[in-house]
């Protein structure tokens, strides 16, 4: 009897500490910040030095430019190097950058670019056709096993008429060699010659330099001031790696950061506003979805992938998964990727789902498993998906995965009867923000697991078609017909579902400007200035 | 003492081997392709092959541990596969933040935990034990993670005398090192507390006190001494949590410490890496423990001799 009024008397203590703890904190944070965004009103904001810092959730892993599969490496390097060409802020249209200008032949094969003149590289070598030469030259080399290898798969020869004119001629037309250019960045050629080693120096003709670099924790860049274009306002940039959201917010908070990237939707509300801070957000290029593998029962029937989508409000999706800022899915790939063409949504209705599940022959539902990785934004979703699609009597078995783990498991069946996958909840972003690659790695029949992505075991040969005729075609009103029709065809034949596109959203101090982050989650911080 | 001293320290060496062994099978046998991961999203089955070739995973299982094995001999961790940087090169630099920071956690945890423990033993039944547990007990409750975030909101963000994170001032080890060592000091509180109200109860003690002696003496010479077998054995056992909690505390302060390399090398099955941590790891865990038990042979010379 004493224990047990012990144990009481110490476990309402802990109890009452606990409340008034937690209550202490919740007051003065509150004030603290009206305190705070008050005095920020009376004052025009200021950064302390000319220095910036981003916080961002993950590390940088290469440096070279050709060897890039992390969307944060690509922003570190956008820095430090230059393509040929680039996209504009809103991802829409490419525009020059090291290339003046350039043409393509009439039967899409041969491409010739003027480059600009007078750039230098950061170690004093000249920019001029030969160093294009260098670099393509040293993708193609098998023996280099480069990621940017594939971009040049289809390349004849590349030639160098004067100092300021490339000319590549392909094999056979390939539409997005283009949007690729963007991608490729350029290296001095001395420094590939010499065999630096470019996964961790960068010797480019970017309006930043690297400074140093810490893999696991920071990489700083300097001003370029022999930089060719309009040199950045700031001296220096820190891409600092913080992976835990709550101390990248104290970070902006405190001033530490002056941008943090990406923020979870659920904190916006209360730091936007607040303390010099503006939460600022951009469409992006990625879509969610579910695959529905077609080789499996009942997924091979289409009134059932249909019935699945009609059983899916995709209001309450964006809501739960996205904290409202993002949009539904309105075709295979984002809005903001090429050759988008808009379809009719399949709206919520419950009634229409359980007619066609009825007219399949399932007018009880019917049991599956979905998969994703373990992280809780994806727990949340599959179990979203499992909520609604319990409406019409379908139970989906929630299946978290660690991600690794997940994708070894995919691509372990080695055709369509080995699989075992019925439903993956996954997002995907086209990197180089071009329609073949938002629907080729997805929808092609020969990208099947383990080949690629395709879950849905979605085989079309109109598709198909399609997706080749896509890459043979120059012309882009003929481009903006066939990618139209592809997502036509795949959207009625529903080998997924269709839900939502978030938008971009990152953290910045009021005194920051000319720093943008792309549809793609890239950062694009060439010109970024700090009023100080 | 010196061959009780020698014993244990040479039979470290095919502990280590066995460890080596069992690391390398785990971390090639958890599923995941490294090659996969490294080729990217939108690479060909040829490239993602390509790939396997260079990390020369496409050797047998067997094969691939003795040419790791070899490798070790000749002082070379291996190669990053995410970074293409000396293992070496990479473990080097995250090892002193780790080290630190498990240090300061311990040192304070220790003296604060024991002195704790031994105060509420000597209160027993007193208001003074209860709060002395209720501290204990609140520490080994509260999670790291969130402390660590509560710390960071209440001192950095609405104090402003800390920074959130990093390891570029002396201060900035202050908030990890406290979150980290919450757990240990909770508890040595604990183990101290019992072991010496254990001892207390002994005839020895009696005796000392029949002779007179100053309860103060009595305490510290008498029980406490006794106490510390087992304080050291838990405080041993301890270090291996606040190498795992270093995981938590390193990702919440962002340092780039050994547990956060860890996780990430995990992530991109970054085989080299993992082994390497892993096996550095059980190696400050045989050295931790090889320390306990030269330790029990100073605090008991009853070990020694038998040994």
């Amino acid at each position: 009897m004493k224990i047990r009024k012990k144990v009481g008397a110490i476990v309402s203590l802990a109890l009452v500490t606990a409340m008034l703890f937690s209550a202490c904190g919740s007051g003065s944070t509150a004030s603290g910040s009206q305190a705070q965004s008050a005095a920020a009103a009376s004052t025009a904001a200021k950064s302390k030095d000319n220095d910036m810092v981003i916080a961002m959730s993950e590390s940088v892993l290469s440096l070279d430019p050709h060897n890039l599969t992390s969307t944060m490496s690509i922003s570190a390097n956008r820095s430090m190097y230059e393509c040929l060409l680039t996209f504009d802020k809103d991802m829409k249209n490419i525009v020059p950058q090291l290339a003046k200008s350039y043409t393509v032949s009439d039967d899409g094969l041969v491409y010739t670019f003027t480059l600009q003149t007078g750039v230098k590289f950061t170690d004093g070598t000249d920019f001029n056709s030969e160093a294009v030469k260098a670099n393509i030259d040293r993708c193609m080399d098998e023996k280099n096993n480069l990621k940017s290898r594939r971009y040049f798969a289809k390349v004849k020869e590349v030639k160098c008429p004067d100092a300021n004119t490339v000319q590549i001629t392909l094999k056979e037309p390939y539409s997005v060699f283009i949007n690729k250019m963007t991608n490729f960045g350029i290296i001095s050629p001395k420094a590939i010659k010499d065999g630096v080693k470019l996964n961790s120096v960068a010797v480019g003709t970017g309006p930043y330099k690297l400074k140093e670099w810490d893999q696991a924790d920071h990489l700083i860049v300097t001003r370029n001031d022999n930089y060719w274009g309009t040199k950045p306002g700031v001296d220096s940039i820190t891409f600092k790696v913080v992976p835990e959201a709550g101390s990248r917010i104290a970070m902006l908070q405190t001033g530490e950061a002056d941008m943090i990237y990406p923020i979870p939707p659920e904190q916006i509300k209360t730091i936007d506003g607040t303390k010099d801070i503006k939460v600022e957000s951009v469409p992006s290029n990625i879509v969610y979805y579910v695959t529905l593998n077609m080789s499996h029962k009942p997924f091979n029937d289409v009134k059932v992938r249909q019935a699945m989508n009609y059983a899916i409000d995709k209001d309450a999706f964006v809501k739960a998964v996205y904290g409202g800022y993002g949009d539904h899915a309105t075709s295979p790939m984002a809005s903001t990727t090429q050759y988008y063409s808009k379809q009719e949504e399949y709206a919520f209705n419950i009634e229409k789902a359980k007619e066609l599940l009825k007219e399949a022959g399932y007018p009880d539902g019917f049991k599956t498993t979905i998969w994703s990785d373990n992280t809780s934004d994806s727990v949340k979703g599959m179990q979203f998906i499992n909520q609604q699609l319990a409406q019409v009597g379908i139970t989906a078995e929630v299946v978290p995965m660690e991600g690794a783990t997940l994708n070894a498991k995919i691509n372990e069946a080695k055709n369509a009867a080995e699989s075992k996958i019925d439903m993956w909840y996954v997002n995907w972003s086209p990197s180089s923000g071009d329609a073949d690659g938002a629907l080729r790695s997805l929808f092609y029949s020969q990208m099947i697991p383990p080949a690629n992505a395709n879950t849905a075991y979605y085989s079309n040969p109109a598709v198909d078609k399609l997706l080749d005729q896509g890459l043979s075609e120059t012309k882009p009103d003929k481009l903006t017909s066939v990618y139209a029709e592809a997502q036509k065809t795949i959207w009625n034949d529903a080998p997924w579902l269709f839900l939502g596109q978030p938008v971009v959203q990152y953290g910045i101090k009021n005194y920051v400007s000319n720093v943008y982050m792309m549809a793609d989650g890239s950062i694009d911080c060439a010109q970024a200035t700090l009023a100080h | 003492m010196g061959r009780y001293c020698l014993k244990r320290v040479l039979g470290t060496i095919p502990l280590m081997l066995v460890i080596s062994f069992i690391i390398f099978m785990f971390v090639h046998m958890i599923p995941g392709d490294p090659a996969r991961i490294m080729a990217g999203k939108d690479a060909t089955l040829e490239e993602i092959n390509r790939t396997r070739q260079t990390l020369g995973l496409d050797q047998p299982l067997l094969n691939q541990y003795f040419m790791y094995l070899n490798r070790m001999f000749h002082g070379d961790l291996g190669t990053s596969t995410t970074t293409g940087q000396s293992v070496a090169e990479m473990i080097g630099p995250r090892f002193q933040p780790t080290f630190t920071l498990a240090g300061c956690a311990l040192v304070w945890s220790l003296i604060i935990g024991v002195l704790l423990g031994v105060f509420s033993a000597v209160m027993r039944g007193k208001w003074e034990d209860y709060i002395g547990m209720l501290i204990a007990i609140s520490g080994i409750s509260i999670p790291v993670f969130w402390l660590g975030l509560v710390l960071i909101q209440i001192f950095s963000v609405q104090l402003g005398w800390l920074p959130t994170g990093g390891l570029d001032s002396i201060q900035s080890y202050i908030l990890p090192s406290l979150s980290l060592g919450v757990g240990v000091m909770a508890v040595m509180a604990r183990f101290s507390r019992s072991s010496m109200l254990e001892n207390m109860r002994e005839d020895y003690v009696r005796t000392a006190r029949a002779k007179g002696q100053k309860e103060s003496m009595v305490v510290l010479k008498h029980a406490f001494r006794n106490s510390l077998i087992e304080v050291v054995t838990v405080a041993g056992l301890q270090i291996g949590g606040l190498l795992a909690g270093s995981i938590l505390v390193e990702t919440v302060f962002t340092i780039p410490g050994m547990g956060r390399l860890l996780v990430d090398s995990i992530k991109f099955r970054d085989y080299p890496v993992i082994e390497a941590e892993l096996l550095l790891f059980s190696l400050q865990f045989v050295v931790i423990n090889l320390i306990v038990d030269l330790l029990y042979g100073v605090l008991n010379p009853k070990i020694r001799y038998e040994s």
